[in-house]
């Protein structure tokens, strides 16, 4: 295929393939970065919790009129909630997974050094707490009873405590090389101090939307402090036996408004739907993404296929000339093709140097990481492909542009 | 009306130089009919073009109706060519987005009249070419014949002094072309200067005088004394006295 | 000549109606994605009380120090390492000093509300613990009675500001002043029922932005909360505490901001050296050993430095104008190739007395028009974009999501604008056609 009538073609139509190829251009550089992105947020939503949300809920609980003996009722609700079928375990939370409030404590083995405190999200929980969420321990052991004590507010009597849960994640950034088990850390602003007993294969912080990312590799740093919260706002959290969810759902307000009414039950709610709510903001981007880019493609294309079917029309009469020296129809298509091959060529050499001027903006501005080379040549693929169909349309009726039109003077 | 003096057009390109005017020295008085022969590429549409105005001359002179156009911009040239010519081409040249009407308005518009103004004009110049009953229609629905009848409403609605005709019957069978010729005569004897190329002798031999052109060149031939319809000065808006 | 282009531009839509209505979509989609992120970014990044975010000061004191507390509490550092709260000791010094003609220290929390009527269950609130000068420094309106007093603040009395919404769902609207409410079991007298203020962003409390549902609902004088033990929603220590309220209230946690009114530069730059100073005193008292540090930042500035519109946002911005530009590039390709088709009318009305301006001017009509028709199919992709981007803001409040008056005329502009624009070359190649070129090749 002859190069040189092609781009002296072009040359005489500057301006259409100069917008062709600037659409191009500017598509690549759109399509990269989005598809980036929405890979970069589908895998945050699907990271997994450490928890078995299929089996879960929570149930919101506010003591109203300060009733005597908190602890009590708590543990009068906690035996009404077991009795109700299907349910095979519960605990009290101050903060549970895949909610926006948390609590977050300092950590570190080396109470002299300031600059080694790592932050974890600090759950409290009971010897339930584990068998309850479903997370799983792959080193040392979990809270016995007697490990347990009653807190009524942080800012109350805090009762010392004899060993608390990290997470894998939390083990590894406070002893990079070492083991961890059985150490002494400390915990601020507290100045708790307790060995570390048990390691947990993971467990997120409850705050994990993040879009903004400032959570990052911090997500799966948690611990958990032998503490049993009776203070009057708090959650209780509901195992069930497979299937036997919404049933225990009904009836858990109903079992409790059996043990004391003096309370505000706000909310009933499974985990799995906590976690299509947390990640909601997550989920509309990459919808917006995906939808900006299809449009985006479907535009560019019908801008191709607009622009060729006008030059296609304008040169009638070029194309029955060639007919009728010889030139068969899969010449002509070729020739189009070609010259459609040519713009998206120029476009993409342009929309790569746009795609990296953007992701280096995000870069800069957003601290994300860098484009993979994977996703640029994704991205030139797809446009080659792009132009390369769009273009097929009307370089087929080109091709069947019959040789007598060269005949015709008008 | 019409005056060249040793008028030149030339075409140039990096490559190539080609004279389609050399020399060119031609006049036509007020009312007369001529029509320009020639065998093809010996020049005479471009005379034509330069004539009205639709393109510039590399050297000599052309007044138009005592106007020198040499070197007349666009503005001026654009206005001349609105109120002092008229064209009619052989393919018509009509929009074919829009109706009779609308097509002979588009002059009008041009020269900034006011709504009731061109209502006037244009359907007075319907009834004097006969197309009152097709006002409303597209050129698609007419036929050629009908469709160079409303070239020439557009092309006299806005009482033009010269009209200028290019091949006005090419597109045409006999019998309309023959309708066509027959308005135009009309036109002449009620005092219109009618300049009409042509490349068959026969139409030619219809105006009052014929001018040859080869290669660029005039050759005339067959000069008649110039019949100028009785004295008026304003004679194509004589014409438009006549009611049907 | 315009009313007559303006009919051959509907005339020559018509005559090709789906490459125009295919037209019209592709700008209309790209005006109504940029509209879209833009209507956000415009709510998002709006003054939230013009007129006076310029008076309006938040001040801020270094009590953390230059110490490295590992790599994880920097990721959660402000620009300049500044805490964003104050302590409770460093925020009643600052009223004490009275450095600013108005001023309120305060902090959110939540309280129980008994309703007088036995049959209705008790509820939560927001609550903001306040000064009285909150409500004249952010010009807070009232629907009945007035705030407390400054002395009320001094006597630390048990009265209550509230909502008209909490007005409206405990006493049904009617006028409630000097009735009781019962607070966490104890009886406050309510002073005043403010009107509907909603703020946005809500500058004074960045966790409910714009969130509707979570601002405060109820006000009441700092100093009785403080005596009443009411501890606030949320609070940041990075040095150790003891426990205990009065340990609390010594410790370097942090949980209280600070608003004061200065209305003029000089009073701006008084507060600040006066801050400064207070800062200086206080290292000189050996409270911290680093060299003061402290920032004095307006609305406009506090909201910028907070970083109050989302990276998401941003990205939006950037992509859907990036996507504008695609679609009006593709709508100059299409307006050039439709109006290069049409050069041989062009020619025609060329040869019956149009210049150059008068074809220019026709052209640019068009696009015009197809600009109107863009911005109509624009706006209602906007709403579509609206709708979908609900999702982005969790306590979805519709304030971000609105088109309001602004909005709409904005979008029919940059439609008209970019389109026509996007006219101009394939205008002005029209207008160059040589009209003898055209009518020449018949």
């Amino acid at each position: 295929m002859e190069l040189r009538p092609i781009l002296s073609a072009l040359r005489r139509n500057k301006v259409g393939a100069i917008l062709i190829a600037l659409q191009i251009a500017l598509t690549l550089g759109i399509l990269c970065n989005a598809v980036y992105i929405v890979q970069q947020r589908r895998a945050l939503i699907a990271r997994p919790s450490g928890v078995d949300e299929a089996d879960v809920f929570t149930v919101s609980n506010q003591w109203v009129g300060n009733p005597a003996n908190m602890a009590a009722l708590q543990r009068a609700d906690i035996d009404a909630l077991r009795r109700i079928p299907g349910v095979s375990d519960v605990f009290p939370a101050m903060d549970v997974p895949l909610n926006d409030s948390a609590m977050t404590l300092g950590i570190t083995t080396n109470p002299d050094n300031p600059n080694s405190m790592r932050i974890a999200a600090a759950y409290m929980g009971d010897e339930h707490m584990l068998s309850t969420l479903g997370t799983r321990l792959v080193a040392g052991r979990n809270f016995s009873a007697s490990d347990i004590r009653e807190m009524d507010g942080l800012f109350g009597t805090r009762p010392p405590i004899g060993g608390l849960l990290i997470t894998r994640d939390l083990s590894r950034k406070l002893a990079p090389n070492g083991k961890i088990l059985g150490r002494e850390v400390t915990i601020y602003p507290f100045l708790l101090r307790a060995p570390i007993i048990g390691i947990l294969d993971r467990l997120q912080v409850p705050f994990v939307d993040g879009p903004d990312d400032k959570i990052g590799n911090m997500v799966e740093d948690s611990m958990i402090l032998p503490w049993r919260y009776v203070g009057d706002a708090y959650w209780y959290v509901v195992r069930v036996k497979p299937g036997a969810l919404d049933g225990a759902m009904r009836a858990a307000p109903g079992v409790l408004a059996g043990v004391s009414r003096a309370r505000i039950i706000e909310k009933v709610q499974a985990l799995s739907q906590a976690r299509r709510d947390i990640y909601r903001a997550n989920r509309t981007m990459v919808q917006m993404l995906v939808v900006v880019c299809t449009v985006l493609l479907a535009i560019t294309a019908f801008g191709i296929v607009g622009l060729t079917s006008y030059w296609v029309s304008q040169r009638r009469r070029q194309i029955g000339i060639r007919r009728t020296l010889g030139a068969t129809r899969m010449a002509i298509l070729q020739y189009f093709q070609t010259e459609n091959l040519v713009i998206t060529v120029s476009g993409v050499v342009i929309g790569l140097l746009l795609a990296l001027a953007g992701n280096l903006w995000m870069v800069e501005k957003f601290s994300t990481t860098r484009l993979p080379l994977s996703y640029l040549l994704g991205g030139v693929l797809t446009m080659l492909l792009l132009g390369q169909l769009a273009v097929l349309w009307p370089a087929l009726r080109a091709a069947s542009v019959p040789p007598a039109v060269a005949t015709r003077t008008s | 009306m019409l005056k060249m003096n040793h008028l030149s057009k030339v075409y140039r390109t990096d490559v190539l130089e080609t004279h389609a005017l050399r020399d060119f020295t031609v006049e036509v008085r007020e009312g007369e009919f001529v029509a320009v022969m020639g065998p093809s590429g010996s020049g005479k549409t471009t005379f034509l073009t330069i004539a009205g105005l639709l393109e510039e001359f590399t050297g000599g002179g052309y007044w138009l109706d005592g106007v020198d156009t040499r070197g007349l911009n666009d503005r001026h040239r654009s206005r001349l060519r609105n109120e002092k010519i008229g064209f009619v081409f052989q393919s018509f040249n009509l929009i074919p987005d829009l109706n009779v009407y609308d097509n002979i308005d588009v002059p009008l518009r041009y020269r900034g009249l006011r709504g009731a103004e061109r209502r006037r004009l244009i359907h007075e110049v319907l009834q004097r070419v006969g197309l009152s009953s097709r006002v409303r229609h597209y050129p698609s629905e007419m036929s050629g014949g009908q469709q160079q009848r409303a070239a020439i409403a557009r092309a006299l609605v806005g009482r033009p002094r010269l009209l200028l005709a290019d091949e006005p019957t090419g597109n045409l069978d006999t019998q309309m072309a023959r309708g066509v010729m027959e308005l135009l005569e009309e036109l002449h004897r009620d005092g219109a200067t009618i300049v009409m190329v042509t490349h068959d002798p026969e139409l030619a031999a219809r105006a009052q005088r014929q001018v040859r052109i080869m290669d660029g060149r005039i050759v005339e031939l067959e000069a008649e004394p110039a019949l100028v319809g009785q004295g008026n000065v304003d004679g194509l808006s004589r014409a438009f006295s006549r009611t049907a | 000549m315009f009313a007559y282009y303006f009919r051959l531009s509907l005339r020559s839509f018509r005559r090709n109606v789906i490459l125009t209505g295919l037209m019209v979509l592709a700008i209309g989609v790209g005006i109504g994605a940029s509209m879209t992120t833009l209507t956000i970014f415009r709510a998002m990044a709006a003054d939230p009380i013009p007129g006076k975010s310029g008076e309006l000061f938040t001040p801020q004191i270094d009590n953390y120090g230059p110490v490295n507390l590992g790599p994880d509490t920097q990721r959660f550092q402000t620009p300049d390492r500044l805490p964003t709260s104050l302590t409770y000791l460093d925020a009643v010094a600052l009223m004490r000093a009275h450095a600013a003609p108005r001023q309120a220290a305060m902090y959110a929390t939540n309280v129980a509300v008994t309703p007088a009527d036995p049959k209705q269950l008790p509820f939560r609130v927001p609550t903001r613990a306040t000064y009285a000068d909150f409500f004249p420094m952010f010009e807070v309106p009232f629907e009945y009675g007035a705030p407390w007093s400054a002395s009320d603040d001094q006597a630390r009395a048990p009265l209550v500001v509230i909502t008209r919404q909490l007005n409206d769902r405990l006493y049904g609207g009617v006028n409630s002043v000097g009735r009781t409410l019962t607070l966490n079991g104890d009886a406050y007298r309510i002073v005043g029922v403010a009107d509907t203020w909603h703020p946005t962003p809500r500058f004074y409390d960045l966790n409910n932005a714009f969130d509707y549902g979570g601002a405060e609902q109820l006000y009441l004088p700092f100093t009785r909360a403080i005596a009443q033990q009411i501890h606030s929603n949320g609070l940041s220590c990075l040095k150790p505490v003891g426990s205990g309220w009065q340990t609390l209230l010594g410790s370097e946690c942090i949980w209280t901001t600070v608003w004061v009114e200065l209305p003029t530069a000089a009073a701006a730059r008084a507060y600040r050296s006066f801050l400064f100073n207070y800062a200086q005193a206080q290292r000189d008292s050996g409270r911290f050993h680093w060299p003061a540090k402290v920032a004095l930042r307006n609305v406009r500035q506090w909201l910028a430095y907070r970083q109050i519109v989302p990276q998401d946002v941003s990205t939006l911005v950037l992509v859907s104008f990036a996507f504008l530009g695609v679609c009006l590039l593709n709508a100059l390709g299409l307006m050039l190739a439709k109006f290069m088709a049409r050069l041989g009318q062009v020619s025609v009305r060329r040869a019956l007395g149009a210049d150059q301006r008068a074809i220019l001017a026709q052209c640019i009509v068009e696009s015009g028009t197809l600009g109107l028709t863009g911005a109509a199919a624009g706006l209602g992709f906007t709403l579509l974009g609206l709708t979908m981007a609900r999702g982005l803001f969790a306590n979805a409040t519709s304030v971000l999501t609105r088109l309001n008056g602004g909005d709409i005329a904005i979008a029919i502009g940059v439609s008209l604008v970019t389109t026509m624009l996007a006219g101009l070359y394939p205008s002005w190649r029209a207008s160059q056609v040589q009209p003898a070129w055209q009518l020449k090749t018949q």
